[in-house]
């Protein structure tokens, strides 16, 4: 077995005991009736193994983390095998998407690949753990299944995922802080803190006993799902506008470097400079600079090229000669060397 | 003991003539007693410049070559140029301006000793301590006898690529001349140019001194051959470039 391979496995060997324990934690002291969003940090760790280690160590920990945790909780090892599969592309997918491609998160697109794939991973693994009980185990039945097991599951995973999995990573140093780094962090976490007040609202209302009507818990999933809906679309609405307050930035760093390597005209910069804001100011003065910076070059260039005095020696070795050997020019110096003497 | 200078180019249009007599009258203004010599028989033109018209000149160094006249009287004081300040003297011998004139001296030539023995004479009458001589440009007989006869040589150059194979040319030849004391003044330097920089670079290339780099003066365009520069711009950047040439040629 190759070196990585050996790693990768013994890491998501080592995670999967860890996650296994902290599962098996969460099902005993498991959060009477928390039915849409519970506290389940836990998920973070196969999804952060898989990127930060190798995407098949994330896989191995969701899989078999969670094959401890059934085994220690008594539900039997491969009982739920579905569920196993389900971590393990928890586990695999947002490594998959992040791991090899994006070395440093440090812009608006990376980080919305991050959330988006910890996302689609969780759906992704909750479809297929659904899709194998109804082919092979039939534990599920449906509808019934959807608002007691299916969606929480589901939202449940994307929720702890979509706010540890940033810490982890900003801790780990893989979210490189930046302008547009924090300016979505910023706005994420004031959508994170809009989402858990309704799910801390609701899991108060329903620990409390406020809601006994199986029509009133209905409602409550509904503005669950809603709420969830809107911190995926509040996450795109916030990509698409930070990227289009930090585009000029990026033209402008562009620019510079066009500047660093010689290049004095920018048209990358004509929409920046159009703009009427304190970019477009920026992006003027910098345009006005860079063609000075320009003539100066051009003007340094001509200097150095005047400076060149190139003479053809042997050319100049004939004129010489021309002159200086004929009866005319000796007969000269013979007179000059007597005035000077005299 | 006193100087003769040559001011020489290897093309026209360097600013000889001007230069020649800014240098002369800056020496004169000091109360040196200096006289220029137009040996540029073919175009003379300095005369222009000390306000001499040529009417007035009854006889010119064509007279003394051709054994018309002592060279006595073809010496003419132009002091009054300088100004009230004057102390010094300035006198010019010019060159006829008549064609007549100028062909007969390019087909007969002239004797180096003559002419050798004129300037000891002007200087000797007239108690000078500096001879200026203009040259024509180029390398003929007659301004090889004006190098042979200096003390003291001035080339002049432009800082452009037919100017610098020129001048290695006329720095060699100057050189099997034993010309005493040679150095190379760059003129028309455009502004883009760093002085410093290129008379290191002009001085390594021929092994020669540089007596200075003056720069292209729009002022010195506008005055056109009329009137001396550093009388009416001393405190210009050219005027001041063409004081720190004669510091550097008097010492």
């Amino acid at each position: 077995m190759n070196p990585d391979a050996k790693k990768i496995l013994l890491a998501g060997l080592i995670f999967a005991v860890v996650y296994g324990l902290l599962n098996s934690l969460s099902n005993i002291f498991l959060l009477p009736s928390a039915p849409i969003i519970s506290f389940r940090p836990q998920i973070a760790l196969p999804m952060a193994v898989g990127i930060l280690v190798h995407p098949l160590a994330g896989f191995i920990t969701g899989f078999a983390g969670n094959v401890v945790g059934d085994a220690i909780s008594g539900f039997g090892a491969f009982k739920f095998w579905n569920w196993h599969i389900a971590n393990g592309l928890m586990g695999l997918i947002p490594g998959l998407a992040v791991y090899r491609h994006i070395r440093r998160i440090d812009t608006v697109r990376a980080f919305g690949i991050l959330q988006g794939s910890i996302v689609f991973a969780c759906a992704a693994g909750v479809g297929t753990a659904v899709v194998l009980d109804w082919l092979f185990l039939h534990f599920m039945t449906f509808p019934a299944s959807l608002p007691s097991w299916i969606l929480p599951a589901f939202l449940t995973d994307a929720v702890n995922g979509f706010i540890l999995v940033p810490a982890i990573l900003l801790i780990a140093g893989r979210i490189v802080l930046t302008l547009e780094t924090r300016t979505i962090l910023m706005i994420t976490g004031l959508l994170i803190a809009s989402i858990l007040a309704t799910a801390g609202s609701i899991t108060w209302a329903v620990l409390d006993d406020l809601v006994s009507h199986g029509a009133m818990v209905q409602n409550f999933y509904i503005a669950a799902i809603v709420s969830v809906g809107l911190l995926v679309i509040g996450f795109v609405a916030a990509v698409v506008f930070v990227r289009k307050m930090t585009a000029p930035l990026a033209a402008l760093g562009r620019a510079a470097e066009a500047v660093e390597k010689g290049r004095y005209d920018l048209p990358e910069l004509a929409a920046v400079s159009a703009r009427a804001d304190e970019l477009g100011r920026l992006a003027r003065i910098f345009e006005q600079m860079a063609g000075k910076v320009g003539e100066r070059e051009n003007s340094l260039q001509r200097q150095v090229a005047e400076l060149q005095i190139t003479i053809d020696r042997e050319k100049q070795a004939r004129d010489v000669s021309d002159i200086v050997d004929t009866d005319y020019f000796r007969a000269l110096k013979e007179k000059a060397r007597k005035f000077r003497g005299a | 003991m006193p100087e003769i200078i040559a001011i020489h180019s290897f093309r026209g249009g360097t600013g000889k003539s001007n230069t020649a007599a800014n240098l002369a009258c800056l020496l004169a203004r000091q109360g040196r007693r200096v006289g220029v010599v137009d040996t540029d028989i073919q175009s003379p033109g300095i005369h222009v410049l000390f306000n001499l018209d040529p009417k007035d000149a009854a006889h010119t160094l064509n007279d003394f070559l051709w054994g018309k006249c002592d060279i006595g009287r073809a010496v003419y004081d132009v002091s009054r140029i300088l100004g009230p300040e004057e102390r010094g003297k300035l006198f010019l011998i010019p060159s006829s301006i008549r064609t007549g004139d100028i062909a007969r001296v390019l087909h007969y030539g002239y004797d180096i000793n003559l002419l050798k023995e004129g300037y000891q004479q002007a200087i000797e009458q007239f108690a000078l301590d500096y001879l200026f001589i203009d040259t024509h440009p180029g390398l003929n007989e007659e301004t090889l006898m004006s190098i042979a006869i200096a003390d003291t040589l001035l080339i002049l150059l432009r800082p452009d690529q037919q100017d610098y194979q020129g001048t290695a040319v006329t720095v060699e030849v100057s050189r099997a001349l034993e010309v005493p004391r040679m150095f190379l003044i760059v003129n028309k330097a455009p502004a883009s140019l760093c002085g410093d920089a290129l008379a290191a670079k002009v001085a390594a290339t021929y092994n020669c001194d540089v007596a200075g780099v003056l720069p292209h003066a729009d002022e010195m365009m506008e005055l056109g051959s009329s009137g001396i520069f550093c009388l009416t711009h001393p405190d210009s950047s050219l005027g001041r470039a063409i004081d720190g040439i004669l510091r550097r040629i008097e010492t």
